[in-house]
């Protein structure tokens, strides 16, 4: 037979060789300042996962460096620039020995790796019986530590019930739950050291709750409650992402854990169970809102005060403040039937489904972007709410079209929800 | 059918009178030109138009990819807006799955299977015209969901319920998505059972099941698992849609619907239809590697079954697509461990591939650096599967970056790069001349280097935590570098993509100064090589009579005694002449492209005006009249005792089947 | 027709209808076909047994069955799988008036059924079971309409060879086409024993 001509053979080294080197820094782990980071646990549950996957990862990157090597090894010794006559190796068709070999060894590996899965496995699903005492009006309460976690486009609402226990079965629609002792949205506290159970669900469509550093990841899924667990080693904050796609702006659906010492989390408790504070002036406007009267706020010079005749015309049919409107309040007319509790707005470092910062580096109120989310929030994150047809409920916060002293006005009302954070935590939770 | 072991002769389409069934149309004659093109039914230019289209999606596909990496080159970018980002990776998703890899497959089973099984065509040439017409009509009616849907579906490939309902979604991007799915899904069913029967039933004489070339062993366990795989997503997409334009119930969860119902359908196909994309470039790369070492595939029987067994196995792991969705941890655990084991069949086709390289001559052509990248590439992609077999891991994983970089190193690295050396390997046998191996070799290079620099970094950003589907990402969480990386990556993939198609352009101008590549330019082994390249129309001269595995090469090559390779004959002695004359074929057909016309019509019907879905459903009826009575074969051309479709003792054979088979696709769509 | 399997030692004589299977692909086909049915009528049942007692408040199909009403359509549909065996043991026989006696009487029967799931509709819509009622009715609804479907289709399908045999196109060489529109007829038939075994007589929990 002709000899075939070929220009050059080359043989696949160079790229197998970045593929390694990228390999490797999987490994390695990289980057230095990832919050998100799956490989750097922070917990029991995450390291137990963690421990298992490293040496598989450990195990694959061994596989793939005996084949990748192989070719490469093969295509340096054997390789030729096209054939004789009669050029021919020696023709082998097989080798059952072989072939049972290298059917069994692989899985007798996978065996290996299938008993230690499901160690974790059933490890990483099983929750401890314990209890948490948190003092709640003078009185100490045994909390079995359990935070219902309600995903809606595009937050997380975070709900503690110290005073009853939580049965995931009993809990029905997560649009009519039962009222809660505290209700954030987008920042989950505990008490480090300390093992929360966390029943999930979505009043909308399916999203993920996932803090890395501090477990994997469990969907929200509307008509059930998942359970999941969260446990932090030491003090800090941890962030999250939604990972279940869930829309428009999934992309803007974050959140953070904040872990406690055992006193800062009695604190904490102590200070979200407050209503929130009224401004200075407005108590009588106030009570004659909560008696059931119209009222009217009449001229003030206190911007906070008109903030809160604002929020009241303008807001509290979505939003929740305790205190203000809690009485009236029957919930939001988004699609989801929820908008964030603003009761300790500004005892939380992040707003807007964890996306904007509460305050600036040096500490101040971030004015620019609380303004701007009042002022036209489609801009800084689509929420589908101002595009639908009649009938159709917005999906997000739609734009008000208020005036600027009235943003104005409410941006000094929400600053008085605090009590504000302290420097270090606002530092820490920092998003860009 | 008939096995035909001595020349034909008979005219074939030549009569002079034409039919005209229902007085619409003239039987089309065949000849040349776009009409041929149209009406034709014969499987190799089906698989070459299959081909065509496939490239055309790839692009498509490919421009929706470099859109959505431009936007991930940097933070916080506002290259594309959350809504358009969103339709563009669903669309990316579809595209890629359903109009590029799926139809690319198919492109190399219509063109292959008859002739490594030494066939004259499929068994049913008519509806396998009807399955490509279909499949097109499907797509297209799929992508014009930009210009009249209100943009394409934003619910991911995978549209998961609720969020794909119409409170969700209310553009109609998803209806577009649901029924061209459909109609995609029936062009790939009819093509399946055909592909199947054609197989099972139309083999040459001694062609028993275990002498097939394992690329139509491979091919057949995927139309297996299409086969059963569509019903259940078709079964999904009709609830579906029923949801979103009759107001079922089915996936609203305030109403006590189950969004789990949707990823349990959706997932029992969507596994297999892992398999159907890997499986057929498992076949090619089997073809290729034997080939360019010069050795037997090593292990035959063993590789033949791990496919059967992934083929198998691949029915049992598909809630490994769900263990966070909250299915019990004693699910997830049964999952993760039959997923565990499905590397096992996977591993042994691998180990055999380097077995087959050992001690081999290795020439590393255009389709062997092809096979063999393929190779590497998919173990890395089946090794980070083990990753995330392991469901505790997989907690972490799932829906990160780290499972992109995952089905892209199976679907990208094994699928693409496994067919890409296929196209180099068949090229010339499909269109009689070479592609030029310099510029093959650069573009191997530049694909796998663009590959590697993409996907490889998405491994290090889904460890970090970078989310699936977030149309951008904020500063400081360590993405900005990798995700440059994979952007430049991505845009060297696309130019080695145009310099591919540069290349076959480019190619086929310099070959006619080239002498013709002759029927076996590779020196290769299965029964297509015996014929002439270009595959002439008729397929063989005469059917031949298989003695052995790796019939071609047994033809040429035998042992002496002490087992030594002897040549027995040359290629030219040994190939066939493709100068038979008057071979009878099928006669083509224009009712087939009328039918799959009609599909598009109810679909818009659907979602438009439901008087588009009358006038849909009376072209596709009459077409379907039409066709029963159109015979399979001319009457008017002369018929002799040698009829390759065995018709002659009764016509309404086949005629009835299209019937059959037809209506019953016509009412999938037309009942929606 | 179908002679043994092709091989290279024993194929010597020229037969047209010879496959490798010894079944013609035809026949193959809807073998095929009908094993893809399968899984969809497979997806669709265990919808409804998902749904099943999902009424979100609203009535359940399953509470206003009529079972002796479904009961005695399904021993119609029933029925029609004898007829449709009569009408091929005529053609096999060669008798062609016979064959389009039972052919009709198949497909008559057929209608009957397909009327008594008309009926059956109507009364659940009046009863308030609509198909957008709740999960349950739409996987009803849908299970059942699909099925009806199919039959409709085979009505069809029997209804051509009723029409090709009285213009003469029907004849007994092509018992095998009556064969394979009986094979679809038989499976939505066994279908239907099935869907009113686990829709009708198990009753919900």
């Amino acid at each position: 037979m002709r000899k075939h001509t070929v220009s050059e053979v080359t043989t696949p080294r160079r790229s197998l060789g970045g593929i390694v080197i990228l390999f490797s820094l999987v490994l390695a782990g990289c980057a230095s300042d990832a919050e998100l980071d799956t490989l750097k646990p922070q917990s029991d549950v995450a390291r137990s996962i963690d421990n298992l996957m490293d040496p598989v990862l450990a195990v694959a990157g061994v596989v793939m460096v005996l084949i990748g090597g192989g070719i490469l090894y093969m295509a340096k010794r054997d390789h030729v620039d096209g054939y004789e006559e009669l050029d021919f190796p020696e023709q082998i068709h097989g080798n059952n020995t072989l072939e049972v070999a290298w059917t069994i060894i692989p899985a007798v590996i996978m065996a290996l790796i299938a008993v230690a899965t499901v160690v974790t496995h059933l490890a990483v699903n099983d929750t401890e019986a314990n209890a948490y005492s948190v003092e709640v009006a003078g009185e100490t309460e045994s909390w079995e530590p359990v935070v219902v976690v309600v995903g809606q486009q595009w937050w997380w609402e975070y709900r503690y019930y110290f005073d009853q226990d939580i049965d995931a079965e009993a809990l029905g629609d997560p649009r009519l739950l039962p009222e809660a002792d505290i209700v954030t949205a987008g920042q989950m506290a505990i008490p480090v050291g300390q093992e929360i159970e966390l029943v999930i669900s979505s009043r909308d469509v399916i999203h993920s709750h996932w803090i890395p550093a501090l477990n994997g990841k469990r969907d929200a899924r509307p008509g059930f409650w998942a359970p999941w667990k969260l446990e932090a080693d030491d003090p800090g904050v941890y962030f999250g992402q939604c990972t279940e796609f869930c829309g428009l702006s999934h992309s803007r659906m974050r959140m953070q854990v904040t872990a406690m010492t055992d006193d800062d989390f009695q604190a904490w408790v102590d200070q979200q169970m407050t209503p929130a504070a009224v401004p200075v002036g407005a108590e009588d406007y106030v009570a004659e809102l909560r008696a059931g009267n119209n009222a009217s706020l009449g001229e003030s010079d206190s911007a906070a005060a008109r903030g809160l005749e604002a929020f009241v015309s303008n807001c509290s049919s979505c939003h929740l403040i305790d205190g203000v409107n809690d009485l009236t309040y029957t919930g939001a007319t988004t699609e989801s039937g929820s908008a964030p509790d603003l009761t300790h707005f500004a005892s939380r470092t992040t707003f807007a489904g964890g996306i904007l910062n509460t305050y600036n580096r040096d500490g101040s109120l971030n004015r620019d972007d609380l303004s701007a989310w009042i002022r036209d929030p489609q801009a800084m994150k689509g929420n589908a709410a101002n595009d639908l047809g009649d009938g159709v409920a917005p999906r997000g916060m739609p734009t008000l079209g208020l005036g600027e002293r009235t943003i104005s006005d409410l941006v000094d009302y929400l600053e008085t929800l605090g009590p504000k954070p302290s420097d270090e935590l606002i530092a820490q939770t920092e998003v860009d | 059918m008939a096995i035909i072991e001595e020349p034909l002769a008979l005219e074939s389409g030549q009569a002079d009178i034409a039919e005209r069934p229902l007085g619409v149309m003239t039987r089309p004659q065949g000849g040349n030109g776009w009409r041929d093109w149209l009406s034709s039914v014969d499987h190799k230019k089906i698989g070459i138009m299959y081909g065509v289209a496939a490239m055309f999606f790839f692009v498509v596909g490919g421009i929706e990819a470099l859109l959505l990496r431009t936007q991930l080159a940097f933070p916080e970018q506002g290259f594309l807006s959350p809504q358009l980002y969103n339709e563009l990776f669903t669309m990316h998703g579809v595209t890629m799955v359903f109009l590029f890899i799926m139809p690319l497959a198919a492109a190399f089973a219509n063109y292959l299977i008859p002739l490594q099984i030494g066939a004259r065509d499929v068994a049913f040439p008519r509806l396998n015209a009807l399955s490509f017409w279909i499949w097109i009509s499907g797509a297209i009616f799929l992508n014009s969901s930009w210009l009249v849907g209100g943009g394409g579906a934003d619910c991911g490939w995978f549209c998961y319920s609720p969020n794909s309902g119409i409170t969700f979604s209310p553009t109609h991007g998803v209806d577009f998505y649901a029924i061209g799915l459909l109609i995609a899904g029936i062009a790939s069913l009819i093509s399946a059972i055909n592909l199947i029967v054609t197989v099972l039933n139309m083999r040459a004489p001694g062609m028993t099941l275990f002498r097939m070339p394992v690329l139509t062993w491979m091919l057949l366990v995927t139309q297996f698992l299409l086969a059963f795989a569509l019903p259940v997503i078709t079964v999904a997409l009709f609830l579906l849609i029923f949801d979103r334009v009759f107001d079922s119930q089915f996936f609203d969860p305030e109403a006590g619907a189950d969004p789990l119902l949707w990823q349990h359908l959706f997932w029992i196909f969507g596994h297999p239809e892992v398999y159907i994309i890997i499986l057929p470039s498992f076949g090619m790369i089997s073809e290729i590697i034997p080939t360019f070492s010069r050795k037997p595939l090593f292990g035959y029987s063993f590789m033949v079954f791990s496919g059967i067994a992934i083929g198998f196995m691949g029915w049992g792991v598909w809630a490994h697509h769900m263990f966070v969705s909250g299915i019990g941890p004693i699910s997830v655990l049964a999952f993760s461990l039959s997923t565990m084991f499905i590397a096992v069949p996977t591993g042994v086709k691998i180990l055999n591939w380097l077995a087959t390289m050992w001690g081999g001559k290795l020439w590393f052509t255009t389709p062997m650096l092809f096979a063999v990248g393929s190779v590497a590439m998919f173990t890395i992609g089946g090794l980070s599967g083990v990753t995330h077999a392991i469901a505790p891991a997989d907690t972490q994983q799932t829906d990160t970056y780290y499972i992109v970089a995952h089905f892209h190193y199976v679907i990208f690295g094994g699928g693409v790069l496994g067919m890409m050396g296929g196209a180099y390997f068949w090229w010339p046998k499909i269109f009689g001349y070479m592609l030029n191996e310099t510029r093959g070799k650069i573009h191997f290079w530049m694909m796998l280097i663009g590959f590697n620099l993409t996907f490889g970094p998405m491994h290090v950003l889904g460890l970090q935590g970078m989310s699936r589907r977030i149309d951008t990402y904020s500063e400081g969480f360590g993405f900005e570098f990798w995700n440059l990386i994979s952007t430049i990556g991505s845009y060297i993939i696309a130019l080695s993509v145009a310099y591919f198609i540069y290349n076959t352009l480019r190619s086929r101008k310099e070959a006619r100064d080239l002498p013709p590549p002759g029927p076996d330019p590779w020196d290769a082994r299965s029964l297509e090589w015996m014929l002439p390249s270009p595959t002439p129309e008729h397929n063989f001269d005469e059917v031949p009579i298989i003695e052995s595995q790796d019939e071609w090469w047994h033809r040429k090559y035998g042992y002496d005694e002490d087992h030594n390779v002897i040549r027995i004959a040359t290629i030219e002695e040994a190939a066939q002449k493709g100068d038979a004359v008057g071979v009878h074929l099928p006669s083509p057909s224009f009712w087939p492209l009328v039918l799959a016309l009609g599909l598009p019509l109810i679909g818009y019907g659907i979602i438009f005006n439901l008087w588009l879905c009358v006038l849909g459903g009376l072209l596709s009826g009459g077409a379907i009249y039409a066709w029963a009575l159109e015979p399979v074969d001319d009457p008017d051309a002369d018929h002799g005792p040698h009829d390759d479709h065995g018709h002659d003792a009764d016509h309404s054979d086949d005629d009835d089947d299209g019937d059959a088979v037809a209506v019953g696709a016509d009412d999938s769509a037309g009942d929606a | 027709m179908s002679t043994a399997t092709a091989s290279a030692d024993t194929h010597t004589e020229h037969d047209p209808h010879a496959t490798n299977t010894g079944i013609s692909n035809t026949k193959l086909a809807m073998w095929l076909f009908l094993g893809t049915e399968c899984l969809l009528f497979g997806g669709l049942i265990s919808t409804y047994l998902l749904y099943k007692t999902r009424g979100n408040g609203k009535t359940l199909p399953t509470d206003i069955f009529d079972i002796p009403f479904t009961s005695v359509s399904s021993f119609v549909l029933l029925m029609s799988s004898l007829t449709m065996v009569l009408a091929l043991s005529a053609i096999n026989r060669g008798d062609i008036e016979r064959t389009r006696g039972w052919l009709l009487t198949t497909a008559m029967l057929g209608g009957v059924f397909i009327g008594g799931q008309v009926y059956e509709f109507t009364s659940f819509v009046r009863e308030g079971v609509g198909f957008t009622t709740n999960p349950a009715s739409s996987a009803f609804f849908t299970l059942t309409g699909f099925h009806g479907v199919h039959v409709s289709l085979g009505i069809l399908m029997l209804m051509s060879l009723v029409v090709a045999s009285v213009q003469g196109r029907l004849k007994p060489q092509n018992a095998e086409t009556v064969e394979i529109v009986g094979l679809y007829w038989h499976f939505v038939d066994i279908v239907w024993i099935f869907i009113f075994t686990v829709i009708y007589l198990i009753p919900a929990e």
